[in-house]
């Protein structure tokens, strides 16, 4: 039995993705699932370390070049595998070769310090 | 492309055009989240002109990713599966009964768990040859009857052993062999070239030629007196080439303890191609080798810029006997 990687036929090469990588899970504030939800706010200080704000927390994080990068497969017509059968591909949608890595503990963002009075 | 191969009973691999690659499962407690289109810092500082919120999605997230490392292709399935049924000359009755099983290319590509060129090299390797339109190995016996046709043509003949032409070997022996066969035996045991007139010929591969010979020899005993063995082989092989226990690496085992000392046949393709299974095996055939005997049993386990003696470290123990260093099991062997 065999499978095969194809290339997606996409003009101009393959797309690149980013990879976020967490410590931990994220989960869903309210229960449901993570779909539709808002994750949180990316941002970049002027030095380029990447910040994250999920919820009420803030996650200093740091870009990271993958030494393997990574390739994103989509599975595509499944057919009942047999001699005759159509055998199954998988696409290539796009590479990764970056990674935003947050693995330090993640910060409670305080808004309001009361005074002490 | 790239092909993942594997039968419901085998580790998955993945293969380039020339490339096999081991495929494992790798898990992280970390969760990896893909974000199309995402920026990364240096692109941002590029585009100077947006201070816009960009809105983006995450695709998908997951707690694994398969990972690939280069492996050996696993090519002992190849010759199992052509030896299901060797060819044995257009005389046998065999190829003309249904049931014969027989693999074309696509059928191996999709049967052997390594990439098309490993393939068509190891077919090459072990000179199989493609017969309407399958790919066959020769049955030992008929391969031997096609290589002493040769070998006593270049006898009556006089010719130089590196100077075997080749139409004269189709014209005196086609009447007995079919032409692509006695043309297959000439590039199995031979290399192949063309002189100023542009005819063709054949160097015959004397260390080959006297291994055959060796095999046809070995395979009738569980094993033979040394010297024995060693006169009758000499006299066996053609005229003007020598027989020399080097050239059978791989194939045969020299048993030096033994009083008279023996020797009896061992092929490295009988034995098991993963690394354990094959120290395994080694080591219960033998107890304690040298470094120069087992060299031709493992040498082709070696990864890409692996050496023997890494192997030997990684899976075995060297102790000295008699002054001589020898490698043994690591564990107890049953």
């Amino acid at each position: 039995e065999a499978a095969f990687l194809i290339r997606s036929e996409g003009a101009g090469g393959l797309a690149q993705w980013v990879l976020v990588e967490l410590q931990g899970e994220v989960v869903p504030r309210q229960s449901g699932g993570l779909a539709g939800s808002l994750l949180g706010d990316l941002h970049y200080t002027c030095k380029g370390v990447p910040v994250l704000i999920v919820g009420h927390h803030i996650l200093y994080g740091k870009v990271v070049q993958l030494e393997k990068p990574f390739a994103v497969l989509v599975k595509q017509g499944a057919g009942e595998p047999g001699p005759a059968g159509p055998h199954t591909h998988y696409t290539v949608t796009a590479l990764i070769k970056t990674k935003l890595l947050f693995k330090t503990r993640p910060k409670p963002i305080i808004t309001h310090v009361p005074k002490k009075v | 492309s790239l092909v993942i191969r594997g039968e419901k009973d085998e580790q998955a691999v993945l293969c380039s055009k020339d490339k096999t690659y081991d495929m494992k499962i790798a898990d992280t407690s970390n969760m990896l989240l893909f974000i199309p289109g995402c920026k990364t810092p240096e692109e941002l500082n590029a585009d100077q002109a947006s201070c816009d919120i960009i809105h983006s999605q995450v695709a998908g997230f997951s707690n694994n990713y398969w990972e690939l490392r280069r492996c050996r292709p696993k090519l002992k399935k190849l010759r199992k599966l052509l030896m299901e049924d060797p060819y044995e000359g257009p005389d046998s009755r065999k190829d003309q009964t249904l049931t014969s099983s027989k693999y074309t290319t696509e059928d191996l590509l999709s049967l052997i768990q390594a990439s098309e060129e490993e393939i068509l090299h190891q077919l090459h390797v072990i000179d199989a040859c493609k017969i309407e339109g399958y790919w066959r190995v020769l049955e030992f016996d008929y391969e031997m009857k096609l290589l002493n046709h040769v070998t006593q043509l270049i006898d009556s003949e006089s010719w130089s052993l590196s100077k075997v032409p080749l139409r004269t070997c189709l014209e005196e022996l086609g009447s007995l062999e079919p032409r692509e066969m006695i043309e297959h035996i000439l590039l199995s045991y031979g290399r192949k070239y063309i002189d100023d007139a542009g005819e063709v010929y054949f160097e015959m591969h004397e260390d080959k030629i006297c291994r055959a010979i060796a095999q046809m020899l070995l395979q009738n005993a569980v094993k033979f007196n040394l010297s024995e063995f060693q006169e009758v082989w000499q006299q066996s092989v053609p005229e003007g080439m020598t027989a020399r226990l080097d050239q059978l690496k791989g194939l045969a085992l020299v048993d030096k303890t033994s009083r008279p000392e023996t020797i009896f046949l061992l092929k490295v393709e009988d034995l098991p191609e993963d690394n354990q299974e094959r120290f395994n095996s080694l080591f219960s055939i033998r107890e304690k080798w040298t470094e120069v005997d087992i060299t031709p049993y493992i040498q082709d386990l070696c990864a890409e810029k692996q050496t023997v003696g890494a192997l030997l470290t990684k899976y075995a123990r060297s102790s000295m006997q008699n002054g001589v260093k020898v490698y043994n099991s690591r564990r107890p062997i049953s």
